[in-house]
């Protein structure tokens, strides 16, 4: 019977329960309530959104090594049928002659970060997983409320939609980065025919759709764990994986709401003319303009950080979550600490929304606040690094499996490493007053997350991807795309720590090159760079501004590497190694007692679990795991289910 | 298989799914309207203006706090009966729950209703004139006969629509109009598009972006425009919405507002205001003004002998907040208006009693030079009645949620009903549980916005 | 939770009682704003407490926090303090102590 007609609250009686029907193909693959469909639903949509605001950096990063230049291939793009007039639409109209303008860095700059927080990395690295591989892990047949499941991605989908949408409207793309600091934003781009056909105004319906996402996906999870653990999963049996993905949806459930304050507030001000973020006697352009006044910024910033700092831990906790399954699994060593770890975790999550105004060190909005934040600041780095030295030491002792999925975990953890460690300066006010805005802070973040988190990411698809498909994808194409990324990643991002204490700031669109002061100085990195490029015949400047160039040839690898991944993902579904077991990898938690791929309902038996999660190379034991549900050690550990389930549809 | 504990509780922790998922959605709800509260803080601890105390209708808002907690008693009820499996008693308080939903609505659209008619104009020096613009407010525009239709060939929101966003504004019939080539047209999306077309093939020719439409209109036009349907205005030219540009002379921008209150508070010297300017509201209302504020003072220096009045909102608000209820000013006497002035400048303002008033207060005629800025109630305003709107059609949103949740458990659960009414009665609960916190928000919102 | 027919007729009387005072409290609150007390603060801090005590009254009888299970009373506690944080540091850097007039401040 179907699961998802019974559920409470929005089944239409208690017939369904009786009738057997085969939900057809819009009930089964478009508008499903399983939450393995709508786990790979979100996923595929978080990569693809991935890859869009990839393609955006790749536009970026070309106006700042080349200011001026066309870019090539844009005119060509545009010529090509059905594709090229849309693409013109969206881009190609801002860059006549095919150069990237101000205007248009200024959406791609805006957009690619929302597209990456918002709409990649959140829903691929948090829904999809979570919804995937929750479940299983906790031994339950659904999500607790799977219409509601399904909601939350139509919802999420519709504000993809608007998102990419605001390309196409008159205005083009929201412009005033991803922040969408007020004053400016609540004040650029007013004179329009109509104000509702604003990019800007798609942007922030957009938000308020993604956030009543996020809002229903987190009361689903929240509500899954605490309430639909199989037998004997306690608390303390749970996988690790469950326990950061329940605090990422306690983050997500508590920080969203002042960020749609925010949006609704930003919303008032332009559409009907409200001042909440405007303080009085505002000009622009020698004028005063026609508000009331007796906003403020500030209280902008406040309830943007409020989301937006514990957003950070919502992009790195489920990477956490998804090592603390990878690297045990292919160490064949228990999760080091898993206690400690889980505590942490806990710690992080409550610390996270404590620290939100260390993004506004330089708003000058006081001493004791600042003084505060620090503090906090400086303590939440103590669980962060309780939770990367676990991992860390989970590598001890082990005979390491380096397959792809553990390539990319153990290479996240000296990426993350750094990406902490150059976070730590930034947390004092006096350090950060200098730091501010420059490519420091952006190298620092993006250490966290593209190296970071999106690294864990690759190493979660590969690690799952056999349950979901029943075939393993290809390990050479996993290796040629790990060490161009991890390259790619580092020529990119390392530089930025050299240009932003160079004084480098973040939203030049020429990438310095009309700041000599500054764009001109030189040291030994940017000679042997420039004299690299010499050996190729190119003539980069020995000076921080040649390093553009150095970072621009790191993306086009970084581009380079996806391709045998985007290669990988399609062609493994049919030409994959089809898995024997339903445990390819030796793993002990749940999800992988099930059939392969889990049918409706996932488990042909009833799940209980007897032990911890991590319970690998247990001494005295006939082999080096020992499964959660498994009741006689000892005796071969196979999955009971390892016959496929005749109700298995595939 | 059926997802567990849909209707019964998990033993270890003592719940049904529904009633963790309703708790976390209100603790998420906290956050949502926590960031409006301390919005409302933050904007009022900030506020560089008087912070409005007592301007809405105090009765509206205390009857429908009345009704909500009523309507908290009966889905209770509702639920009590349901448990009881008194189906009929169920019925009957469900449905009195959502009509008190309806009433508390309805009373809410009188509230905005009588706001978005109402004005404030402030003056260069800082004085508050408010009352209605009876005859509305436009902008004349005579003698324009050049109109320049801009014509972007792509990235702009500025769209040339003159058909829908100049023609309307054009006083009478729309006249015709004689193009560049020297072609008499009249002007239509057909015409326009045409134009627009070789327009911007020229552009494309010359190598610019924009194209332009130069129209001459045969007997020169005059335009009457709400100043929201235009960009702006010069003495000579004016700028529609769709970046079409008129010359011509501007007739008149004088705005006429019938005058129910001046709004002195903010005016350094409260008896120079622009108001009582001679072409204004004159001599006459000043002394009454005047005799307003020396009796609330000698009022308040008696009443309160300790206090520093300037330091009292009530007491400046009554001092410096002249009502006007007449055309014709009072004799200035002092006491006996004064007593009735306080009387009435308790419950009285701008609830909808005040546009049955509206006819009766002095009009005043004010010259453009002299508006600083206007606008009528609406979050425009100033903080203090933007986040009154936010927070209550916020506020009115999760009413109008909660009503029709509850009409579903009333009108389209009779199955459950017959069937598996302990768990129908589960689902009151829940929906029974946002109801109460819709109630909690408002508990909060009433005494903030209409009575500290 | 009141399960049994008697525990029901009971809560009614309570719920009914409650009904009852949350409209007095209401006129007192009312009431309360159109007399003048010393400052305009103190005005605002007895409406609140008066306002808190109502939603007091609705959270534990209406929705019956004053017998729920501990997982909710977890969950909320820890929405509430983050509240608090959201109201608190807003306030501060409003009004922050611990500004430095500075060593050439000609009033020192």
């Amino acid at each position: 019977m179907s699961a998802a007609a019974t559920t409470h609250d929005h089944s239409h009686g208690a017939d369904h329960a009786h009738d057997h029907h085969e939900p057809g193909f819009f009930g089964k693959y478009i508008f499903s309530c399983d939450h393995k469909v709508i786990g790979v639903q979100y996923g595929m949509s978080g990569l693809l959104f991935l890859l869009l605001g990839f393609f955006l950096m790749l536009l970026m990063r070309w106006s700042i090594a080349f200011p001026g230049q066309a870019v090539p291939g844009l005119e060509f793009v545009q010529s090509i049928p059905l594709i090229g007039p849309l693409f013109h639409e969206a881009i190609g109209r801002w860059a006549p002659g095919g150069v990237v303008n101000g205007e248009l860095y200024n959406m791609l700059g805006a957009m690619h970060g929302t597209i990456m927080v918002f709409l990649g990395i959140v829903p691929l690295g948090f829904a999809g997983f979570v919804n995937y591989v929750m479940p299983l892990q906790i031994g339950t047949i659904d999500m607790a409320f799977p219409k509601l499941n399904m909601w939350s991605f139509w919802l999420f989908f519709v504000s993809g939609v608007l998102m990419l949408a605001s390309f196409f409207v008159g205005t083009g793309a929201v412009q005033t980065g991803w922040t969408m600091y007020s004053p400016l934003a609540s004040t650029t781009n007013m004179a329009v025919t109509n104000i509702w056909m604003h990019g800007h105004t798609w942007w922030l319906t957009a938000m308020v759709f993604n956030i009543s996402a996020s809002l229903l996906g987190s009361v689903n999870v929240i509500t899954t764990v605490i309430n639909l653990r199989a037998k004997g999963m306690t608390w303390m049996r749970m996988p690790f994986f469950c326990w950061a993905m329940f605090v990422t949806s306690f983050l997500l459930l508590l920080a969203f709401p002042p960020l749609e304050v925010a949006a609704l507030l930003q919303l008032v001000d332009r559409v009907f003319g409200a001042s909440f973020f405007l303080p009085s006697g505002l000009m622009e352009g020698g004028q005063h303009l026609d508000i009331s006044g007796g906003g403020s910024p500030l209280l902008y910033q406040h309830l943007f950080w409020f989301l937006a700092h514990p957003e950070v831990y919502v992009l790195i906790l489920p990477a956490f979550a998804i090592l603390a399954e990878v690297i045990p699994a292919n160490t064949r060593r228990p999760l080091w600490g898993y206690k400690s770890m889980v505590y942490a975790a806990l710690t992080l999550g409550f610390l996270s929304f404590l620290v939100w105004a260390h993004h506004m060190y330089l708003t000058g909005m006081g001493t004791m606040m600042s003084t505060y934040f620090q503090i906090t600041t400086v303590l939440i780095s103590v669980p962060s690094v309780i939770l990367l030295t676990g991992l860390m030491i989970s590598l001890w002792g082990g005979s390491i499996r380096f397959n792809p999925q553990m390539l990319f975990a153990s290479a996240f953890l000296p990426m993350f490493g750094i990406g902490g460690l150059t976070g730590l300066p930034l947390a004092f006010t006096f350090i950060d007053l200098a730091l501010h805005d420059t490519y420091y802070v952006i190298g620092h973040f993006h250490y966290v997350v593209a190296p970071g988190t999106i690294f864990a990411l690759f190493a979660g698809v590969y690690h799952w991807y056999p349950k979901i498909t029943g075939r393993t994808m290809n390990d050479f194409l996993g290796k040629l795309h790990f060490w161009p990324s991890l390259l790619g990643m580092n020529l990119i991002f390392a530089p930025m720590f050299i240009q932003g204490m160079g004084g480098f700031h973040r939203r030049w669109y020429d990438g310095g090159k009309y700041f000599e002061q500054t764009s001109g100085a030189s040291n030994w990195i940017t000679e042997l760079s420039s004299n690299i490029f010499g050996l190729f015949g190119m003539d980069v400047p020995n000076s921080l501004l040649g390093l553009n160039v150095l970072m621009s040839v790191g993306a086009f690898i970084l581009a380079l590497g996806q391709v045998p991944f985007i290669l990988n993902v399609f062609l493994s579904i049919k030409g994959g190694k089809k898995i024997t077991s339903d445990n390819p990898w030796g793993c002990t938690t749940l999800e992988w007692a099930t059939p392969t791929p889990p049918p409706h309902g996932n488990f042909t038996f009833e799940p209980v679990a007897v032990r911890g999660p991590y319970e690998y190379s247990v001494p005295g034991c006939s082999q080096d795991f020992l499964p959660q549900w498994e009741t006689e050690p000892g005796k071969a550990a196979t999955a009971p289910a390892s016959t496929p389930a005749p109700a298995a549809h595939h | 298989m059926d997802i567990p504990y849909t209707v019964t509780a998990r033993p270890d922790t003592g719940l049904y799914n529904a009633k963790v998922g309703i708790w976390l959605f209100l603790a998420s709800e906290v956050m949502l309207f926590g960031g409006l509260f301390s919005s409302y803080i933050f904007l009022r601890v900030g506020a560089d203006y008087h912070w409005p105390v007592h301007e809405l209708n105090v009765t509206l808002g205390f009857v429908n706090t009345l009704v909500l907690i009523f309507s908290s008693v009966t889905v209770l009820l509702a639920w009590a009966n349901l448990k009881l499996r008194k189906i009929g008693q169920f019925k009957m308080y469900l449905a009195i729950t959502i009509l008190c939903a309806l009433t508390f609505m309805v009373i809410k659209s009188f509230e905005y209703r009588a706001k978005f008619s109402h004005y404030a104009v402030k003056l260069t020096d800082g004085t508050f004139l408010t009352g209605h613009l009876e005859d509305g407010y436009e902008i004349k525009f005579g003698e324009a006969s050049k109109f320049t239709l801009t014509i972007y060939a792509q990235n702009s929101g500025i769209k040339a629509d003159p058909v829908n966003y100049v023609l309307p504004l054009i006083e009478g019939e729309a006249p015709k109009f004689k193009t560049e080539a020297g072609d008499e047209i009249t002007l239509t999306k057909a015409t326009f598009q045409e134009l627009q077309k070789d327009a911007l093939v020229k552009a494309e020719k010359a190598g610019k972006s924009t194209g332009t439409i130069k129209l001459t209109a045969l007997t020169p036009v005059t335009i009457h425009a709400k100043p929201s349907k235009i960009l702006n205005y010069t003495d000579t030219t004016i700028s529609f919405l769709d970046g079409t540009v008129a010359e011509g002379k501007l007739l008149d921008d004088k705005m006429t507002l019938t005058v129910d209150g001046v709004d002195a508070r903010s005016v350094p010297d409260a008896e120079n205001s622009l108001a009582w300017n001679n072409h204004y509201l004159g001599e006459s209302w000043k002394k009454a003004f005047i005799a307003n504020r020396d009796h609330a003072e000698e009022e308040f220096k008696t009443k309160y002998p300790s206090r520093d009045p300037l330091k009292s909102a009530t007491h400046q608000k009554e001092a410096y907040y002249l009502h006007i209820e007449s055309s014709t000013p009072p004799a200035a006497e002092g006491e006996a208006h004064g007593e009735g002035h306080k009387a009435e400048a308790k419950m009285e303002e701008h609830s909808e009693a005040h546009a049955e008033h509206s006819g009766h207060g002095p009009k005043v005629t004010l010259e453009k030079k002299d508006i600083a800025f206007w606008s009528n109630y609406t979050p425009k305003l100033n903080t203090y009645y933007a986040i009154y709107f936010t927070l209550t059609g916020l506020h009115g949103l999760h009413v109008v949620g909660g009503a029709i949740v509850l009409t579903y458990f009333l009108l389209f659960d009779g199955k459950m009903l017959r069937e598996d009414p302990e768990r129908l009665a589960n689902r009151v609960e829940v929906g029974g549980l946002f109801w109460h916190f819709v109630d909690l928000v408002w508990i909060f919102l009433f005494p903030l916005l209409y009575l500290l | 939770m009141a399960d049994s027919p008697e525990e029901i007729y009971k809560s009614i009387k309570k719920i009914k009682i409650v009904g009852l005072l949350l409209g007095v409290f209401t006129i007192a609150t009312v009431l309360l704003s159109f007399w003048e007390l010393p400052t305009h603060s103190l005005n605002i801090l007895v409406g609140m407490i008066l306002a808190t005590f109502k939603a007091g009254l609705v959270a534990l009888i209406f929705m019956h926090l004053n017998h729920e299970s501990k997982m909710i009373y977890k969950i909320l506690a820890f929405t509430i303090a983050l509240a608090f944080a959201l109201f608190f540091l807003f306030v501060f850097s409003a009004h922050d102590p611990l500004v430095f007039s500075g060593l050439y401040d000609s009033n020192q």
